[in-house]
């Protein structure tokens, strides 16, 4: 029975990785921006949380309004600062490099240095009983969430008509233009969702991971091995990313502990020996 | 427009003027009283953390210390006291920068401060090399900084806990409850090796074991595989993981049900750290750990530090308030006795380590290796009125660090803490002499 709570374990925090990654993915795969302030996006939206619930109590609001204020910050980012250096890569790391460093500061500032846990909403902070042994059912929630997510972001890349646009973006962003696709709003757009998403898994997050001085680092990392494993540019590579990397750290943690530090390493550089752009990516 | 902004800027320029008129004038009239009438101030480097992971540490550390000073109206032996704060972000490599930087630069006549083991290990041997007095007051508790071997640093001295202290205390009580077989829990890093070694070693010798070992690294995200993995049939768990990992576990571990079956011990109070507290709400309650410090201390000098300290700060000190605190005070009464004449090393340190008061954490006094020897308080997690707070259990007053042992029973085990890393559940290799 311990080994479905392990699995249940893996799973749940794949799915947490999947909604960091799936952000950056998605810029990269659209604008070939490499993002390195996603990180921030989650300590910002677990930050914002963390004061919503503070002040009302209320998760859901939560999970509302940090998305909502951090899509406004990845917009205001994209508008008035990246867009200068269009597809000039070094610049445009270079400048989410700063920004990490913006974030984390206005961050230190606004919420002090002491590491803060979520927490969780009052429907979810139970256990239920697997085979004998206690297991949160918050997790449980975040699997169904994250399956959820992967759904609509799944229907929304498919099946609509800004879907289309934006693949056609991603495969070509110069014919897009030239068939009338408006390349540039969909640039802010697809900044808004990503950074969106990360928020979005700040707060869902928060009460697993929790938020701090340098978690911003922590978990741009783990977003960039889920992406890197996975292939940039591809949802379905966050997602299968995510859950890889979730369960082989659980499992490594369990059957390797004494190279716990690698357990998310080690994969990756295994999986890029053989593919090197990434499970689903393309060269 | 551009009118408004031209006032702005001319005002902003002659505000600059006047101030910078004001600067030329202030370092001469200075200058010129400090040459005549007093001796040359006495510089001090603190080298805390004050960005990164060990901030709240670094600022609790810092506060601590201005606490002293500035009752002292920073002025010791006719020597005003300089502080020259750097933060060296929890970094090992930047600690050693500024260390570099107060010494040849700032011309600093005492280091102090240190959070992090790493950071004091990194200074040690620059601290050592120039022969100026370190003084670690905010924790950097590697063991082998303060007892005989290749670290052993003679210009080194610390009024912060060493690594194995605690350890100790909590083996002896964890023992004493009647828990025989526990389960440990450490940061895969040299503090945690020290930390965990110490209890093994402690409770080795009294009759227990260590039936299983886990190092989460410190980074450690998800602490679901270490909480689940945990050995069911464990008497009690027993912790050690500073920084955020602490909240971390302890979140994970109250919510699998455990901590209602299981006691917890927290060696050195990283989960039940005062900022965590509101955090763990009532789960939190019935939490044991073991420190040099509670500010539920009911001592007058504790409850007048923890009235000023609140007033500062807006919160509760950890423990690295009042070892600053010492630290500070240590320092003012060592230049007292020697007049003021800190540039004379040798016998600064002399006077430093012969040294007795009182304190917020209790009676203080050092050892000839220069590591303080304080008391060690066993806490649990209550509701004080609408709070939650560690109340002093159980306190043990005067122990060194070498406690329960000599300093030859000490040393004439074989293996060091680091070297039984995966071998603290043997406790005959533990406890194996030389």
């Amino acid at each position: 029975m311990i080994w479905v709570i392990h699995t249940l374990n893996g799973v749940s925090f794949g799915m947490l990785l999947f909604l960091l990654a799936a952000g950056l993915s998605l810029i990269y795969g659209l604008m070939k921006i490499l993002n390195l302030t996603h990180g921030s996006y989650y300590l910002v939206g677990a930050y914002i949380g963390s004061t919503v619930i503070a002040t009302t109590g209320s998760f859901v609001l939560a999970l509302i309004v940090a998305p909502l204020v951090v899509a406004v910050l990845g917009m205001v980012m994209e508008r008035f600062f990246l867009r200068r250096f269009h597809l000039d890569e070094l610049p445009q790391t270079l400048l989410t490099f700063g920004f990490l460093f913006i974030f984390a500061d206005l961050s230190l500032w606004i919420w002090g240095g002491d590491p803060i846990m979520l927490p969780k909403p009052a429907l979810f902070s139970r256990s239920i009983d697997i085979g004998g042994l206690g297991y949160p059912t918050y997790r449980l929630m975040l699997i169904a969430v994250g399956l959820l997510v992967a759904l609509i972001l799944w229907w929304f890349q498919e099946r609509t008509r800004l879907g289309a646009m934006l693949r056609a973006g991603v495969d070509d962003a110069e014919i897009a233009r030239a068939m009338g696709i408006d390349v540039s709003l969909l640039f802010t757009l697809v900044f808004a969702v990503g950074a969106m998403l990360a928020a979005f898994g700040g707060v869902l997050g928060g009460p697993i991971i929790g938020a701090g001085p340098g978690t911003d680092f922590d978990v741009m990392l783990l977003a960039f091995v889920v992406v890197i494993i996975g292939g940039l540019g591809s949802l379905r590579g966050a997602l299968v990313g995510g859950l890889l990397v979730g369960l082989l750290d659980n499992f490594g943690k369990i059957f390797f502990p004494e190279f716990a530090l690698f357990t998310i390493f080690v994969p990756m550089a295994i999986i890029l020996s053989f593919r090197p752009t990434g499970l689903f990516g393309r060269a | 427009m551009v009118s408004s902004v031209a006032t702005i800027l001319g005002r902003s320029i002659s505000r600059r003027a006047t101030a910078s008129a004001l600067v030329c004038a202030v370092p001469l009239a200075m200058v010129s009283s400090v040459s005549f009438a007093q001796a040359p101030p006495l510089k001090i480097g603190v080298i805390l953390p004050l960005s990164g992971n060990f901030t709240p540490a670094g600022e609790d550390a810092l506060t601590g210390l201005r606490i002293y000073f500035d009752s002292i109206n920073n002025e010791v032996a006719g020597r005003k006291i300089q502080l020259i704060v750097e933060d060296e972000q929890g970094r090992p490599d930047v600690a050693l920068t500024k260390a570099r930087k107060l010494v040849e630069n700032d011309k600093v006549q005492i280091l102090t401060g240190f959070v992090s083991s790493a950071v004091a290990l990194a200074v040690n041997d620059y601290a050592r090399e120039k022969k100026i007095p370190m003084v670690i007051s905010a924790d950097g508790g590697a063991n082998e900084l303060t007892t005989p071997g290749p670290l052993a640093n003679p210009y080194l001295v610390r009024t912060s806990q060493n690594g194995r202290t605690p350890s100790a205390a909590a083996a002896e009580y964890v023992f004493k409850q009647g828990w025989r077989k526990v389960a440990a829990l450490t940061s895969d890093y040299a503090g945690g090796f020290d930390t965990i070694g110490g209890f093994a070693q402690a409770f080795c010798k009294l009759g227990g074991t260590i039936v299983q070992e886990q190092y989460p690294p410190l980074n450690t995200n998800d602490f679901g595989p270490y909480v689940t993995g945990i050995k069911r049939d464990a008497d009690a768990v027993v912790t050690f993981l500073p920084g955020a990992g602490g909240l971390k576990f302890a979140k994970q571990f109250i919510e699998l049900g455990l901590k209602d079956k299981m006691p917890l011990m927290d060696i050195f109070g990283q989960i039940a750290y005062e900022p965590y507290l509101p955090q763990l709400a009532d789960g939190g309650l019935g939490i044991l750990s073991v420190l040099h410090y509670t500010p539920m201390i009911k001592t007058p000098e504790n409850e007048a530090f923890v009235k000023e300290y609140v007033a500062r700060a807006k919160r509760l000190p950890s423990d690295n308030g009042p070892d600053a605190w010492v630290g500070a005070k240590a320092i003012a009464e060592a230049a007292k006795a020697v007049d003021g004449k800190v540039e004379d090393t040798d016998k600064f340190l002399a006077a430093f380590r012969t040294l007795k008061f009182d304190s917020p954490k209790g009676p203080i006094s050092f050892d000839k290796f220069g590591q303080v020897i304080h008391s060690m308080y066993i806490r649990k997690v209550e509701k004080v009125g609408n709070d939650y707070a560690n109340v002093p259990v159980q306190a043990i007053n005067n122990i060194d660090q070498f406690w329960p042992f000599s300093l030859e029973e000490f040393e004439s085990y074989k293996y060091r803490y680091a070297d039984l890393k995966g071998s603290m559940t043997d406790c005959k290799k533990v406890l194996e002499k030389k």
